[in-house]
C-alpha cells in the first residue's frame, strides 16, 4: 500500500517535550560520551535542510507527494534537534544558531561542491537518480531510527528514552516515505536499480559521517553499535534495506563498521 | 544555560525565530467556515486568482533550491526561519485550495484546484518551463555563482522573499477588494495574518543586510531583476500568470503597481531602474 501523503501532512507536528521532567537531567546527568553522541545526533537532526538540498537538485522536487513530504519532514527533523538541543542544554552544553553556524562554515569546499556534484549526476543519470536518494534516505532513517533505539538502551534514563521514543516514532513515519518511494522506483527500473546498489555499495557512509569529524563518527558508532547488541541492530538495517527490489545482499551498515574497525 | 536564538555575526537582529519556529500555524481547515460559498459560487477572477495563489503559496521546495544551493544554507537562523515558513505557507495554499473547492460553482473548472493541488510546476506540458521556475538558472549555475557570493546572497535572497509577500499581499487586498463574501474575507484576513510573520523576518532581514553591504545591495538588484515574479512562477502557464498580474496589477484596479513602486524604492540600496525592471515584469 503506498504511502498516505494527505493523512501525514495532516497529522504532522513538531515533537513535544514540555510535558517531560527535563530537570531530571540535573538530578541525573548523562555521562559525557553520551553527551557526545547526543550532540552528533543534534548536528544531523538540524542539518536535515542541508540534506534536503541535494535532494532538491532532483526532479522529484517538481513531484507534489514529495514536496509535501519534504516540507514536514524538514519541520519536523528541526524539532529533533531542538528537542535534543534542550536536553544538552540540562547539561550546559549550548547549541544555538551560531553554534550550527559555525559547524556549517567548517564544512568546507566538500559542502559547496555537493549540490553541483548532485545536480551533475542527477542531469547525467535522469529520473533514476530519484531512487538512489530515496533508497538513501531510507537508509539513513532506518539508521536514526536503530540510534535511537539502542540509545534508549544503553542509557536507561527514563526521560531520555521517552524523548528518544517520541523522536523514533517520527523517524518511522519518515521511513515508509522513503521506502515506499524507494520500492516503487526500483521495482519500475533496471537502471534505477544498478545505480541504486552501486551507489549504496560504494558511497554510503553513516549518517552524519559528511557533517562530523572522523573521530566524532568512530565514537558514535563505538558506543552505539559495537558488540554483539550492535552489530545485531546494524544486521537488522542491512536487511531492510537488502530487502527492497534490487538491493539483495547489502550490508552496507555492517561494512562500513567494519571499515571504521567497530569491534564486533 | 540559557541559550540565544536571536544572535547573528551579521548584527544585531530582532525577529525571533525560535518564538516563530515554536508557534507556527498549520492546518486552518477547522477555522474556515465557507458554507456561504455553497450558496453563491465565487466571481470566476477571485476564484482564478485564489486558485493561482494556491499554487504560488506552494511552491516553496523550488525556491528553497535556488537559495539552498549558496551560502544561505549555512545560517542556521535563516533556514531555521525558512523551514517554518515553507511549512506555514503549505497550510496557506491548503486553505486557498479549500476556498477555491467551496467556490467552485456546479459547472467550475476543477482543474483549477487540480493545479493547486499540484503545488509546483507540474508535469503538465501547458506549465512554465523549469527554466522560469529557477529563474533561467539551474542549481549549478547558482552554486557556482555562490562560491564567490558569499554571505552577501543571503541578504540578495531574503529581498527575493520580501518581494514576493508584497507582490502576494496586493494580489490579496484585490480579493478582498474584489468579493463580499464575508467567507472570503475571514479567510484572506486569517491568511494575510499568518504571512505578517513572513513579512516582518524579510523587511527586518533585508534592510539590516542591505543597508550593511553595498555588495549585498547590488546582488539583491541583480536577483530582484532576473527573477520572474511572482516566485513560483514556473509552476503555472503563462496565461495564468498573465490574468494573475493582470488582476492584480491592471491599471484600472488601482495604486497597487504604485504602491508597490513606493515600497521597492524605500528599501536600501534598490535603484530605479531595478524597481522598474520588477514592475515591468508585473505590469505585463
Amino acid at each position: 500500500m503506498g504511502f498516505d501523503i494527505d493523512r501525514y501532512t495532516a497529522t504532522s507536528v513538531s515533537v513535544h517535550w514540555d510535558d517531560l521532567d527535563l530537570e531530571d537531567f540535573r538530578r541525573h546527568p548523562l555521562p559525557p560520551d553520551s553527551l557526545r553522541t547526543l550532540r552528533y545526533m543534534a548536528d544531523v537532526e538540524y542539518h536535515t535542510v542541508c540534506y534536503t538540498r541535494d535532494l532538491l537538485t532532483t526532479p522529484s522536487h517538481r513531484e507534489a507527494d514529495v514536496s509535501a513530504f519534504m516540507t514536514m519532514w524538514n519541520r519536523e527533523e528541526f524539532w529533533h534537534g531542538e528537542a535534543l538541543a534542550a536536553v544538552l542544554a540540562m547539561h550546559d552544553v549550548t547549541v544555538d544558531y551560531d553554534v550550527l553556524k559555525a559547524n556549517r562554515l567548517k564544512l568546507g569546499w566538500k559542502d559547496r561542491l555537493d549540490p553541483i556534484k548532485q545536480s551533475v549526476m542527477g542531469s547525467l543519470v535522469g529520473a533514476d537518480f530519484v531512487a538512489v536518494h530515496m533508497s538513501w534516505g531510507a537508509a539513513n532513517e532506518w539508521s536514526a531510527i536503530t540510534a535511537y533505539q539502542r540509545m534508549a538502551e544503553l542509557e536507561e534514563h527514563p526521560v531520555l528514552a521517552e524523548l528518544l521514543r517520541r523522536i523514533a516514532k517520527q523517524e518511522a513515519r519518515h521511513v515508509a516515505f522513503y521506502t515506499s518511494q524507494a520500492r516503487e522506483r526500483l521495482a519500475a527500473s533496471s537502471k534505477a536499480r544498478k545505480i541504486t546498489r552501486f551507489a549504496l555499495s560504494r558511497f554510503w557512509a553513516p549518517v552524519g559521517s559528511s557533517i562530523n569529524t572522523a573521530a566524532d563518527v568512530r565514537h558514535v558508532m563505538t558506543h552505539l553499535m559495537s558488540g554483539p547488541d550492535g552489530r545485531r541492530a546494524a544486521r537488522k538495517v542491512d536487511d531492510s534495506i537488502s530487502g527492497m527490489p534490487g538491493l539483495g545482499g547489502l550490508t552496507i551498515v555492517q561494512d562500513a563498521l567494519d571499515e571504521l574497525g567497530i569491534p564486533a | 544555560m540559557a541559550r540565544s536564538w536571536s544572535t547573528d555575526s551579521d548584527g544585531p537582529a530582532g525577529f525571533d525565530v525560535r518564538e516563530f519556529a515554536r508557534t507556527a500555524r498549520g492546518s486552518m481547515r477547522d477555522h474556515l467556515d465557507l458554507s456561504s460559498l455553497a450558496e453563491g459560487p465565487l466571481p470566476t477572477e477571485v476564484h482564478d486568482a485564489l486558485a493561482v495563489l494556491a499554487v504560488l503559496e506552494a511552491a516553496t521546495m523550488p525556491h528553497l533550491r535556488n537559495v539552498l544551493v549558496t551560502h544561505t544554507h549555512k545560517d542556521a537562523r535563516v533556514t531555521a526561519f525558512l523551514v517554518t515558513w515553507a511549512f506555514e505557507k503549505y497550510w496557506i495554499a491548503d486553505a486557498l485550495r479549500a476556498i477555491v473547492d467551496a467556490g467552485t460553482g456546479p459547472s467550475g473548472a476543477p482543474a483549477a484546484s487540480a493545479a493547486a493541488r499540484a503545488g509546483t510546476a507540474g508535469k503538465a506540458g501547458d506549465r512554465g518551463s523549469s527554466g522560469t521556475a529557477s529563474g533561467g538558472r539551474g542549481p549549478v549555475r547558482r552554486a557556482l555563482a555562490g562560491l564567490t557570493q558569499g554571505w552577501d546572497v543571503v541578504g540578495a535572497h531574503l529581498a527575493l522573499g520580501l518581494v514576493d509577500d508584497l507582490v502576494l499581499r496586493a494580489a490579496y487586498t484585490r480579493v478582498l477588494a474584489c468579493s463580499s463574501d464575508a467567507a472570503v474575507h475571514a479567510s484572506i484576513e486569517r491568511i494575510l495574518a499568518v504571512k505578517e510573520r513572513h513579512s516582518r523576518f524579510f523587511d527586518e532581514e533585508v534592510r539590516r543586510r542591505l543597508s550593511a553591504s553595498g555588495r549585498a545591495a547590488r546582488l539583491a538588484r541583480r536577483e530582484l531583476r532576473r527573477t520572474t515574479w511572482p516566485l513560483g512562477s514556473g509552476a503555472i502557464t503563462v496565461a495564468e500568470r498573465s490574468a494573475f498580474t493582470q488582476f492584480t496589477f491592471g491599471v484600472a484596479h488601482g495604486r497597487a503597481l504604485e504602491d508597490l513602486r513606493g515600497d521597492l524604492a524605500a528599501l536600501p540600496g534598490i535603484d530605479v531602474r531595478t524597481v522598474a525592471s520588477v514592475l515591468r515584469g508585473l505590469a505585463g
